[in-house]
């Protein structure tokens, strides 16, 4: 017969291997009901890529531009199908054209099929007054206002003939997160062709948005360079713009769930 | 007997495994001294708590005094926060209507004490900065004051022997970004209470004014405290006070802020706490000696600028011996213990 210490010794070990599998196993059942969801932005102008600096593009009223520097915030990214929606916890990325990783970013939501996503272009009222961030909302990232706190909502700097600034620059820094300069712009897209987005336990869909930035000068509003080559501060103008390029993105393709 | 201890040591390091085993606190587990906001009594709560998100540590305290004192986060060294913000000053620039930074330039704006702002809703001038925080960001970015950039303040501070111990007794890693070097300064700037003046240990009953004293207190309740609101002088407010423009600087103010019109010329109304310390006075520092400025409100109020506050339409009437027992009691209002604390240094 087994000594009686060594059977609650044995007891002991029993419940404590449980408990640390239970644990385990619960993290596991959690990771097979969701799957990833891979979005990947691509800038275009007329249908061609953007290229930064040597590529000179012509805007809908045949203004010759050039652009050197492409920043915006996409943040509160919500997928959503008939009444089951998802939004992605913290989330706020930093799309920077010169920086090819920040064009893709990836997160997990449940296994679901879904109609639409929407997401905020610029960062809610609540992390602008919040005080000092990290991550994509490091003020470092230099998309910050420090004269007047708040966030760079989305930031085009360029050069353009038609520009009466000084070295034809162009530069558009919009932001501005309270009435009456509020920028934030929301945008919904549905899936093309009433496609769904296939979220499948354990595997990564993809989604690629396109932005065809000309869309900035002509939407909403026409906005011609040589009236309005700048913008640095919230106020009508940023809201024109915001406007113009909150009508930017399509969802260009969706591809179907793949294992990593 | 043997079998029975060993039966316990191991059921004490399996729980201890089971419950933190986890937890990987490194080497030294991270104990900061928790501290808290000093806040006077009869004083209101602040109106928001600034350290909601950055609970106050002395390691914090005494990281975000190191990095106030510091020069290296400006461009060339020489523009430590405190160069401005000057301790005996009650944290303003003694005597400077405007300070000095990066290669001789002039700051475009008065700098103001550094006190209470935890009661302190929107700062600067023209309550540009929303929070605390993130303050920092506009004097060490600005070109004519520190003229540096966050990224290599934060390689200077990384390569520096003392900072990233520092950092991990405050923040629990030694981790340093700019959210944490951020919250650093909040602790200590935050943490500066002014209660210790002459007027408060009146408000205490440790102390008696003078009778020339109290006619002046009497005076400055009747016709100057709906704008410099006991305890703290200042309701917080945008005010226009009618002054003339400045042709070469044309601050408009608090409307370069909202662009709203209706805030033309408007700054933030100054708190009165030390201002024997804070001279000169007003945005500009135009005003070297508190005498010129009540002058001001006697007879120097530009009467024609559409937003002039409507309690200084008529100016104020104040005779020469009400003006005497004015500056007598503003005298009462300076803290001789926060200008020489060595907390604070």
């Amino acid at each position: 017969m087994v000594a009686r210490p060594v059977k609650i010794l044995l007891l002991f070990i029993i419940i404590l291997v449980c408990t640390q599998y239970s644990t385990a196993q619960r993290t596991s059942t959690l990771r097979t009901k969701t799957g990833t969801i891979k979005i990947t932005f691509v800038h275009t102008i007329n249908e061609a890529p953007l290229v930064l600096d040597s590529m000179e593009y012509v805007n809908p009223f045949d203004e010759p531009y050039r652009i050197s520097k492409l920043k915006y915030y996409i943040s509160n990214i919500a997928v959503k199908h008939l009444k089951k929606s998802f939004a992605e916890p913290e989330s706020y990325h930093l799309i920077d054209e010169a920086d090819a990783a920040s064009l893709s970013f990836n997160f997990d939501a449940p296994a679901n099929n879904y109609s639409s996503i929407s997401f905020t272009i610029g960062v809610d009222s609540i992390k602008n007054i919040s005080g000092a961030q990290s991550g994509a909302l490091d003020p470092a990232n230099g998309m910050f206002w420090t004269w007047n706190s708040g966030y760079i909502f989305f930031k085009l700097e360029g050069s353009s003939t038609s520009s009466t600034l000084i070295n034809n620059k162009i530069e558009y820094h919009i932001g501005g997160f309270a009435a009456p300069n509020n920028a934030l712009k929301r945008v919904t897209l549905q899936m093309p062709d009433n496609t769904l987005l296939l979220v499948q336990a354990g595997k990564t869909c993809e989604i690629i948005i396109a932005a065809d930035i000309n869309k900035l000068w002509q939407a909403d509003n026409n906005l011609k360079i040589a009236e309005t080559p700048a913008t640095m501060t919230p106020g009508a103008v940023a809201i024109k713009i915001a406007n113009n390029y909150s009508r930017m993105f399509t969802i260009k393709e969706l591809l179907t769930p793949y294992s990593p | 007997m043997k079998v029975k201890v060993i039966i316990v040591l191991f059921l004490f390091a399996s729980t201890a495994w089971l419950f933190i085993g986890a937890v990987d606190n490194g080497p030294d587990p991270y104990k900061p001294k928790y501290i808290k906001l000093d806040v006077p009594k009869g004083w209101p709560k602040p109106a928001k708590d600034i350290f909601k998100d950055n609970p106050l540590t002395e390691q914090g305290f005494q990281l975000g005094k190191k990095l106030f004192y510091d020069g290296r986060l400006s461009k060339d060294g020489n523009f430590a926060c405190a160069s401005c913000h000057q301790q005996f000053a009650a944290f303003a620039t003694y005597d400077h209507d405007f300070s000095h930074g990066f290669k001789d330039q002039f700051t475009t704006r008065n700098a103001p004490g550094i006190f209470n702002l935890a009661w302190t809703p929107l700062l600067h001038w023209d309550g540009g900065i929303n929070h605390i925080e993130v303050q920092p960001l506009a004097p060490l970015t600005a070109p004519n004051e520190m003229a540096e950039n966050i990224d290599s303040v934060l390689k200077k501070l990384r390569k520096d022997t003392a900072y990233p111990k520092l950092f991990k007794a405050a923040f629990g890693s030694n981790l340093i970004n700019s959210q944490r070097m951020l919250k650093a300064l909040a602790q200590f700037t935050g943490s500066i209470v002014s209660y210790s003046s002459k007027y408060d240990k009146v408000q205490r009953g440790e102390a008696f004014f003078t009778p020339a004293e109290q006619k002046g207190y009497d005076f400055f309740k009747i016709k100057c405290a709906g704008c410099h609101t006991e305890p703290l002088f200042t309701d917080n407010s945008f005010r226009n006070n009618g002054m003339a423009i400045n042709p070469q600087l044309k601050d408009f103010g608090r409307m370069r802020i909202t662009t709203d019109k209706n805030d033309s010329l408007k700054f933030k109304v100054p708190s009165l706490r030390n201002i024997t310390l804070t001279f000169p006075y007003m945005h500009d520092g135009r005003f070297y000696s508190i005498g010129q400025a009540i002058d001001h409100y006697r007879t120097g109020i530009v009467t024609t600028q559409p937003t002039l506050d409507t309690a200084l339409k008529n100016r104020i009437a104040i005779n020469n011996a009400e003006k005497n027992n004015l500056i007598y009691f503003l005298y009462t209002l300076t803290d001789t213990t926060l200008a020489k604390s060595n907390r604070y240094r």
